[in-house]
């Protein structure tokens, strides 16, 4: 992402010089009162970091109502994402430079106009697509109309503008998958003297700088790696100069330098922010060259350590190359490599990362800028999700109980399936119900490998398949003898009187391996022999992630009616006998 | 040299060879000179050249010409 820094011409270069024929495409249109095109290659540039080729239309200038409304060919089923800049300048002239004229009652209507111009076009927007939206809240006015005693009243102006952009807030929230960028926050991240370029905002009605401009793109590709499912799932860890200052098994507990003073309390400063991530879902891992003994030492024993063993859900501590390492703890935590980011203050491993595990994020840490190193992270923005369920707050537990069943996985040395009965699982399909569609749509976003058809889905569409009669949606929950492992699958099966197709078919990483997909799928076709249905259709879509799973439903006693290198059709008919559920469970609780 | 820094940068926004400039070079015989590329040449000559134009002066940079007379008169 280092090329963002550079001028446009290199970043349109870049652009164009890349392949993008087979890259899926991402469909940004962008509704606006001002002039704002010199963002496109920003935009195209962070697309092509996320393997998507952008296809950007931007709504008429100053004509946002009637672009939402009634302009057929602007928003799209397939629009993944809607922009909206309303400038308070264009929008309502007389609160952004006449407010002092106003008197109070003027201030109100003015209020209740915009209001209802913000209410008319986010409705207006919803009622034709389920896209993303990207509402880009009002900045407040630097130099506010009453001066320094502006923000001391609640009728002068910060206090309406406050009102406005928390209305906005508040009409967001009354719909899925709509989300508020705070200008006012990338206005102090830029610096306000570098954010407006006055000469293009009276020239062109263009008010933001490049920096501002390369600002309020990487703001928006945070939600969008993770509306498609590309944001980051763990932070590998080098510890010597990266998680304390110095090295452990040079310098001893005592030599290295961590603390919450000088010179420790940048590592200190790191940690906390690694421990926020920890806590927001992001799985910990360490990738370190030393004795083992010694980094646990530090962890367990040193008083100023944060990160504690509880916390790393799976190390790599040997002389070793990282390379290998890192492989392994993909392996180990069952993630894919792109779902990696690589932390280390040496640009050999960097560097050596980058060219064997292209895949992998990497992050280095510059050599005597500890006291960066958590803006670094704080600012890389790879980890950002649509939603914060309580499976993400347990997460670092849950794959601290994986490794440690891989752990116990290592111990056996009987048949795999004594193993697997070892575990004392206990599988649950149930019907969706309303508080689990955030974890179902999270589930659809974020999951590669075990997944039949990779369609990515939001909270609106999940509800709507919920509520549609001729759709089911199923969840799967899994606990064993090391945790509760939560909601770990899911189904949407559309059902009518002639008819079954399964849309999706899934299953969460951590859970592969075990057997637990027969029991959703059983559970699948047991529903739709209940209806009457005859026929069952299911597809399986290739992608360079799921390929584990090509034969999944040939496997099930399904019959091939297509297959090809892209796609494969199969179906399972009224007489067709269905595989039993594995025996090992030591329950299993269907809806039927 | 002024001239040779300010073709290649013309060169460059522009997507146009260097040999194509001359004195006549504006919005009016090169296609892709449009206002979202004359604000990214405009921005490129502050940086590179580490002047400044003010709103009057970017909308009269119109011709290589132009550009090249009020680039030497601020440098």
């Amino acid at each position: 992402m280092e090329i963002i820094n550079n001028p446009i011409s290199d970043i349109e270069d870049y652009i164009e010089n890349s392949d993008r024929n087979e890259l899926p495409e991402l469909n940004i249109v962008i509704i606006r009162n001002i002039t704002i095109e010199p963002i496109k290659p920003y935009l195209e540039y962070l697309s092509l970091c996320m393997e998507h080729k952008l296809n950007l239309k931007f709504g008429e200038y100053d004509n946002v109502i009637q672009d939402v409304l009634t302009n057929t060919e602007l928003l799209q089923n397939d629009t993944d994402c809607v922009m909206v800049f309303l400038k308070l300048e264009t929008l309502s002239p007389s609160l952004a430079y006449k407010f002092t004229e106003l008197d109070n009652n003027e201030v109100h209507k003015e209020v209740e106009l915009v209001k209802s111009y913000i209410h008319g076009t986010l409705s207006g927007i919803r009622s034709r697509v389920n896209a993303l939206i990207s509402w880009h809240g009002f900045e407040l006015p630097l130099y506010p109309a009453f001066g320094m005693i502006d923000f001391k009243d609640d009728s002068m102006q910060i206090a309406v503008i406050n009102e406005l952009n928390n209305y906005v807030k508040e009409q967001l929230s009354l719909y899925e998958n709509c989300f508020y960028i705070d200008l006012n926050n990338i206005r102090s991240l830029v610096g306000a003297k570098q954010y407006y370029d006055n000469r293009y905002w009276h020239i062109g009605k263009a008010p933001f700088t490049l920096d501002a401009l390369k600002e309020i793109s990487m703001s928006n590709f945070r939600l969008l790696r993770a509306l498609k499912g590309k944001n980051k799932k763990c932070l590998v860890l080098d510890c010597d100069n990266t998680l304390w200052g110095g090295i452990i098994g040079e310098d001893g507990l005592s030599g290295i330098k961590l603390s919450t003073n000088h010179p420790g309390s940048p590592f200190y400063e790191f940690q906390q922010e690694i421990l926020s991530l920890y806590h927001r879902g992001i799985i910990i891992a360490l990738c370190s060259k030393n004795n083992e003994d010694d980094v646990w030492n530090v962890l367990d024993n040193h008083p100023d350590m944060l990160i504690k063993r509880k916390h790393i859900s799976t190390a790599q501590i040997n002389w070793q190359n990282k390379a290998q390492n890192i492989q392994q703890i993909a392996l180990d935590l069952n993630i894919g490599m792109e779902s990696l980011v690589f932390i280390d203050d040496n640009e050999f491993e960097i560097n050596l990362v980058n060219e064997m595990l292209p895949d992998v994020q990497t992050i280095h840490l510059p050599k005597g800028k500890s006291v960066e190193y958590k803006t670094i992270l704080a600012s890389c923005g790879y980890f950002d999700t649509l939603s914060y369920t309580n499976e993400d707050k347990d997460r670092g537990l849950q794959y601290k109980a994986e490794s440690i069943r891989k752990n116990h996985h290592n111990n056996f040395c009987g048949n795999i399936d004594s193993y697997l009965e070892s575990l004392e699982m206990e599988v649950s399909v149930d019907i969706a119900e309303d508080f689990q569609i955030p974890r179902i749509a999270q589930l659809t976003q974020k999951t590669n490998q075990f997944n039949l058809t990779t369609k990515r889905y939001s909270e609106s569409d999940i509800k709507d398949y919920c509520e549609q009669s001729d759709y089911e949606v199923f969840t799967m929950k899994l606990n064993d003898r090391f945790g509760d492992l939560g909601i770990i699958g899911c189904s949407i099966i559309n059902i009518t009187d002639k008819n079954a197709v399964i849309d999706t078919f899934l299953l969460s990483c951590r859970a592969i391996g075990r057997g637990i997909e027969t029991v959703l799928l059983n559970s699948c076709i047991e529903k739709v022999r209940s209806n009457g249905v005859s026929e069952i259709n299911a597809f399986f879509k290739q992608t360079n992630k799921n390929s584990q799973v090509k034969n999944f439903y040939e496997n099930h006693n399904f019959i091939v009616i297509e297959q090809n290198d892209e796609e494969g059709h199969f179906t399972l008919g009224a007489n067709d006998s269905i595989p039993k559920n594995p025996s090992y469970f030591k329950h299993v609780k269907t809806t039927n | 040299m002024i001239e040779e820094k300010l073709k290649k940068i013309m060169s460059k926004i522009l997507k146009i060879s260097v040999e194509d400039i001359t004195v006549d070079s504006s919005p009016d015989n090169i296609e892709t000179w449009d206002s979202l590329q004359h604000m990214n040449l405009v921005l490129g000559l502050e940086q590179n050249f580490n002047v400044s134009f003010d709103d009057e002066e970017i909308i009269q940079l119109l011709s290589y010409e132009i550009i090249l007379a009020t680039l030497e008169e601020k440098l």
